[in-house]
């Protein structure tokens, strides 16, 4: 092991090889950042990376949570109903007994329990993931609405003004999550997503757990769906069981945007995450210049399309 | 002679009539609706129960084109935003020697379609996932909407549209008067004509139906289309019913349209079902809305047990989902 | 006296769906040997390595792995005795990296996580042996198909195994890869490593291997040392089935003019192919398995984007380009895979025979049952498919499904008919009807083009046969100098001939 210094370098060479393929949509991330530092030049300061990391984190979360699904060849249309979850917990629990701490602990176990239990009907019963979780999202939904019926709970103040406020830790958590997923890619199960998404017949002869790595996605996929949900609960200081609603459409969005496919094994976390990013940054450079703040819905329907057309259509020239 | 033709073809069993999903789920309606009517006076009387099967009326015309998209191995997400369309879209194109409102109608109509024609185009031609492009259209439709209307509810007076939600002719609500008529020419379409063999032989094998000299692309081109359209009409529906159409109207129906196929015994894999089974999906589905009001569970529980009854529906057709 | 083989199968049988397919077959590969499995398509390799694998249960006989029988053999017991395959499709994850992809399944870890360190030194190890010297990192997906070979060789060599099977592994690779596996196996061979080696080279089987297992028909016709033994010895053991009364008696039809010449043609793997089809013949495609033959029916029929210099279909001076259009000059196509390509196997029988009718009619008219239901009836009377036909296409047997595949476009009157491996698991009596089917269509004057891997077919029943190779024609025998000897040998390369002559 000790001997490992001489070892040819692997780890992060094959790191910079995943970048390749999101190399354009980070120039195109990069100019509308700029973009938006030219127009709101006080982005660049500490309560300006503060705001807009605020407006990003949950869309980050999400994007994720449903990157996972669809790297391992799944999809999930509860997303939203478990930022709802995640928020309505948080805002009954926090400012009870229970506290921040377990509160924050409930709202990750129910994330990862439901979460997982969503994979074992997928994967051990053989059912098809669009439509289990277009019943977990009533489910789960209702379990919001039963909690909490109506917009109310509370946040601890202090909680949210250290989450959101004028200080940049979201910024901070959108690096923790990063850094989080790179560990976990970095275990076995981890890395048996990518075979599980692309060949999942050719990977389990070769000896790849394939069910356990497609269940613990989705359980993953719980726990940031649910933190995410914290999160938005913290910024508006009470929890509401309907928040998550628009959370899946927008999941999908920027997975999609990302490049990461369909069909699983196509595309990379960092594509979802910098699909994230452009989603965020297009609506406020879009909000900067005085559109009407629906008109990111008719650009977001373009982009999506756009980005599904273009491969088609470089393929298609290729290919005589 | 006959003796062969009834071993190539046995005589139509009743055993198979009984155990077919469809006739399944118009049993499950018709014990709900006589064990409602005993625990709770009122809910089985006549006008009551029409009242159900006009709220179905909406949700029926919604799943008749999902369930065109759903046999042809698609999903189209984008009905609720295209009934909002339809709804908010009437008083737009109406004009002043439009007496009836019958052309504000077929403009809208005719919008309709083709929004669901751009659809088929994307999926056939772009080779979009349905679910990414019909979501797209969805969020595009969004946005256009609220430029449009601005975000405040419009009103839309025609005599058209007055008589689809309030007029009884013979007793019959006009809305399941026009469900039924479309409910008809869809049946007809799928399992009468070749158009139709060809949607279901889209959705069990594209290849297959390729190789079979089947055009898939002008096949899925119309079954998006037939969804726009179908939405299309449930959105005047609703907008008679209801007097006005506002941004959001059209939402419940996207996901009240896919449970009505897949309650109504539909794959949602494609390739097998028939709109017979999404009819009575749609009564059960406005039943099992109206019987937890009567119950007055909260909206939390009915959520849960609509959420519990797709996944039971699921496992138990679930032998059949794992074919491919 | 000898040592125990280390992986052995005695007396092995195994049937699908009654269609035996192995018949009492016993292998046994020693350490330190390199053993060749030779035989044609469909002669049982496959299922025998999978046998050997753990990925098959055997119907009879036992798999013993260092002299201990087991009865249930799985992947994983195999695994853990060392026994490693390389299969011949490829089943590597294209975005990760080449190191990445070979620790997959037995990944080094420290820590729970992956420990990359230990992982690239034996990666690397690893691809030194069989020669890749591309950089750790790199994406399987930027590999041409010869290096992903390489590297699924390199997955198997890092699991340190004692029993290496190589299904094909030169199919894809340039001739310096291949001596790269060449010396790579002698140095194996030198470890004590038991190594079966299946490959369709002749030559390079006579220059590698030490023992060989000759299968016919899922019987061992051969299992002697490879000392002594001659290229066209070898040929004539894997040939020369005994074909009974399977073929029809024909004579060729003396009308003859073409119906469809193409020449440039270029599509898929094929490069420029001069073919034309005449009326009233059986023109038969062979070669081995994925030689182009596929893409040049596909192409013809406009299931497959191609190019050709001139083209003419039954008058017209075209390429079809898409299907309906190949339809409407009169092609038809029954695939190979009747279950993914073929059939709706959820539908039921009558409505598969007639849904080209269906995908020609004008849309919206209404259908006819009573006039669908006497024509499915005449249909299956005519292919003698038996018994109820509102039956889901899937309940019958392989046979009566290629039947109905066959049977779906008769109505259509096809004057070419294009088939790929019709008789590919399908039961020696449906076998001899669609024999004699074929060869009463090509004397009704309709020109037919039989793909197959089988190949006393091509030659009982063809009147002209193409061989094809690396996406050319190489040769087209006419039926007097037909032979499965000749096949054989245009279809392994002009070496062979020489040695067989």
């Amino acid at each position: 092991m000790s001997a490992a210094g001489s070892a040819p370098r692997l780890y992060w060479p094959a790191q910079r090889q995943r970048n390749r393929g999101v190399k354009g949509l980070l120039t195109v991330v990069a100019a509308f950042l700029a973009l938006y530092a030219y127009l709101f030049p006080g982005l660049i300061s500490v309560s300006g990376v503060a705001k807009f990391s605020q407006s990003w984190l949950p869309l980050v979360l999400v994007s994720m949570a449903q990157a996972i699904l669809m790297l391992a060849g799944g999809v999930s249309l509860a997303i939203g109903a478990m930022v709802s979850l995640g928020a309505v917990i948080a805002a009954t629990t926090m400012a009870g007994p229970l506290g921040v701490a377990g509160g924050a602990a409930l709202v990750m176990v129910a994330g990862l329990v439901t979460g997982a239990a969503c994979g074992i009907v997928v994967v051990r019963l053989g059912l098809p993931a669009i439509v289990v979780t277009l019943a977990a999202s009533f489910i789960v939904g209702g379990a919001a609405l039963l909690i909490l019926p109506r917009p109310g709970g509370a946040i601890p103040a202090w909680l949210s003004d250290s989450l959101a406020g004028e200080t940049p830790v979201a910024a901070l958590l959108v690096i923790l999550a990063v850094v989080l997923w790179k560990l976990y890619l970095a275990t076995p199960l981890g890395l048996s997503l990518y075979a599980a998404g692309e060949n999942s017949v050719a990977a389990y002869r070769a000896g790849v757990p394939v069910d356990s790595a497609r269940i613990a996605a989705y359980a993953v996929s719980g726990l940031l769906s649910t933190c995410a949900g914290l999160f938005v609960a913290a910024q508006t200081g009470s929890g509401d069981p309907v928040i998550g609603e628009a959370f899946t459409l927008n999941s999908i969005a920027a997975a999609v945007l990302g490049g990461v496919g369909f069909l699983g094994g196509r595309g990379a976390m960092r594509g979802a995450v910098a699909g994230s990013l452009l989603l965020s940054v297009m609506i406020n450079v879009m909000y900067f210049l005085g559109f009407p703040p629906v008109a990111h819905y008719i650009a977001q329907g373009l982009i999506i399309v756009g980005a599904v057309a273009l491969p088609e259509f470089t393929a298609r020239r290729s290919s005589p | 002679m006959r003796s062969t033709e009834t071993v190539r073809f046995p005589k139509f069993q009743r055993r198979t009539l009984l155990m077919s999903r469809p006739f399944l789920t118009v049993l499950i309606v018709a014990a709900l609706w006589i064990a409602a009517s005993f625990a709770k006076p009122g809910f089985g009387a006549f006008g009551h129960l029409r009242y159900l099967v006009e709220l179905g009326a909406v949700v029926g015309l919604a799943a008749i084109g999902q369930t065109f998209v759903v046999i042809a191995g698609g999903i189209d997400l984008s009905v609720g935003a295209i009934i909002t369309v339809s709804a908010v879209g009437v008083p737009l194109v109406s004009f002043a020697g439009d007496e009836s409102g019958a052309f504000a109608a077929l403009i809208t109509l005719a919008a309709a379609t083709v929004i669901g024609a751009l659809n088929g185009i994307g999926v056939a031609l772009l080779r979009a996932h349905p679910m990414i492009m019909t979501l797209a259209m969805a969020t595009f439709l969004q946005g256009l909407l609220i430029l449009l209307a601005g975000g405040s509810a419009v009103s839309a007076q025609s005599p058209l549209l007055e008589w689809l939600g309030s007029a009884r002719p013979t007793g019959v609500p006009a809305g399941v008067l026009v469900w039924a008529v479309a409910s008809t020419l869809s049946l007809i379409a799928l399992h009468a004509t070749p158009f139709g063999a060809r949607v279901f032989a889209l959705g069990a094998n594209s290849l297959a139906a390729t190789l079979s000299g089947v055009n898939v692309r002008s096949t899925t081109v119309a079954v998006y289309a037939i969804s726009g359209l179908t939405a299309g009409m449930t959105g005047l529906l609703l907008l008679g019913m209801n007097g006005q159409g506002y941004v959001g109207i059209g939402d419940p129906y996207l996901l009240s349209s896919i449970a009505a196929v897949v309650l109504g015994g539909t794959s949602i894999l494609g390739g097998s079902g028939t709109y017979a089974g999404s009819i009575p999906g749609a009564v059960l589905l406005v039943t099992i809305t109206a019987l937890i009001t009567v119950v007055n569970a909260s909206p939390g529980w009915r959520s849960i047990l609509f959420g519990s009854l797709i996944l039971a529906l699921l496992l138990v057709s679930g032998r059949e989902s794992r074919r491919r | 006296m000898t040592p125990a083989p280390t992986l052995a199968a005695r007396g092995v049988s195994k049937s699908f769906f009654g269609n035996p397919v192995l018949r009492d077959v016993s292998i046994a590969l020693h350490p330190g040997r390199i053993h060749a499995l030779l035989g044609e398509n469909g002669a049982g390799k496959s299922t025998l390595i999978n046998i050997l694998s753990g990925a098959l249960l055997p119907d009879e006989g036992v798999v013993e792995i260092d002299g201990r029988s087991f009865r249930g053999l799985n992947p994983r017991d195999a695994h853990r005795a060392g026994v490693a395959v390389v299969q011949q499709e490829l089943g590597l994850t294209s975005q990760l990296s080449i190191a990445e992809n070979i620790g997959l399944g037995a990944l080094p870890r420290r820590y729970g996580l992956i420990d990359y360190r230990c992982l690239a030194r034996r990666a690397r190890a690893a691809m030194d042996l069989v020669g890749l010297d591309e950089d750790l990192a790199t994406p399987v997906g930027d590999l041409p198909l010869g290096r992903r070979q390489m590297v699924e060789i390199a997955k198997a060599l890092f699991r340190e195994p004692r029993v290496l099977i190589l299904d094909e592994p030169t199919s894809s690779l340039s001739a310096h890869e291949v001596e790269t596996l060449t010396s790579l196996l002698d140095r194996l061979c030198a470890k004590n490593v038991a190594i079966l080696y299946i490959s369709h080279r002749l030559n390079e089987i006579m220059r590698v291997c030490q023992h060989v297992t000759v299968l016919k028909d899922g019987v061992v016709t051969a299992d002697r040392s490879i000392e002594g033994v001659e290229a066209a010895d070898l040929v004539r053991l894997m040939v020369g089935r005994d074909t009974g009364h399977l073929f029809p008696a024909w004579t060729p039809t003396t009308d003859r003019d073409p119906i469809v010449s193409v020449s440039g043609l270029s599509a898929g793997v094929l490069r420029n192919i001069d073919i034309s089809i005449r009326r009233g013949e059986v023109l038969g495609v062979g070669g081995l398995v994925g030689q182009g033959q596929e893409d040049l029916l596909l192409s013809l029929y406009g299931a497959l984007p191609a190019s050709a210099r001139t083209a003419e279909f039954n008058g017209r001076a075209k390429l079809p380009s898409s299907v309906r259009k190949a339809n409407a000059l009169g092609l038809a196509y029954v695939p190979a895979d009747r279950k993914r390509e073929g059939l709706h196997l959820i539908h039921n029988i009558g409505w598969n025979l007639m849904l080209p009718s269906f995908a020609r009619a004008f849309g919206l008219s209404l259908r006819d049952r009573t006039k669908e239901r006497a024509l499915a009836s005449a249909l299956a009377d005519r292919f003698t498919i038996k018994g109820d036909l509102t039956r889901q296409v899937q309940a019958l047997s392989g046979g009566n499904q290629q039947k109905v595949a066959l049977a779906k476009w008769t109505p259509a009157e096809p004057q070419v008919l294009l088939l790929n491996d019709p008789t590919r698991g399908v039961d020696v009596e449906t076998k001899r009807e669609i024999y004699a089917l074929l060869r009463r269509l090509a004397g009704e004057g309709k020109a037919i083009v039989l793909s197959s891997s089988d190949t006393p077919e091509l030659v009982h029943l063809c009147d002209r046969v193409a061989v094809m190779r690396e996406g050319r024609i190489v040769a087209t025998i006419e039926r007097e100098a037909l032979s499965e000897e000749a096949i054989v040998a245009a279809s392994m390369g002009a070496d062979l001939m020489r040695t067989a002559a």
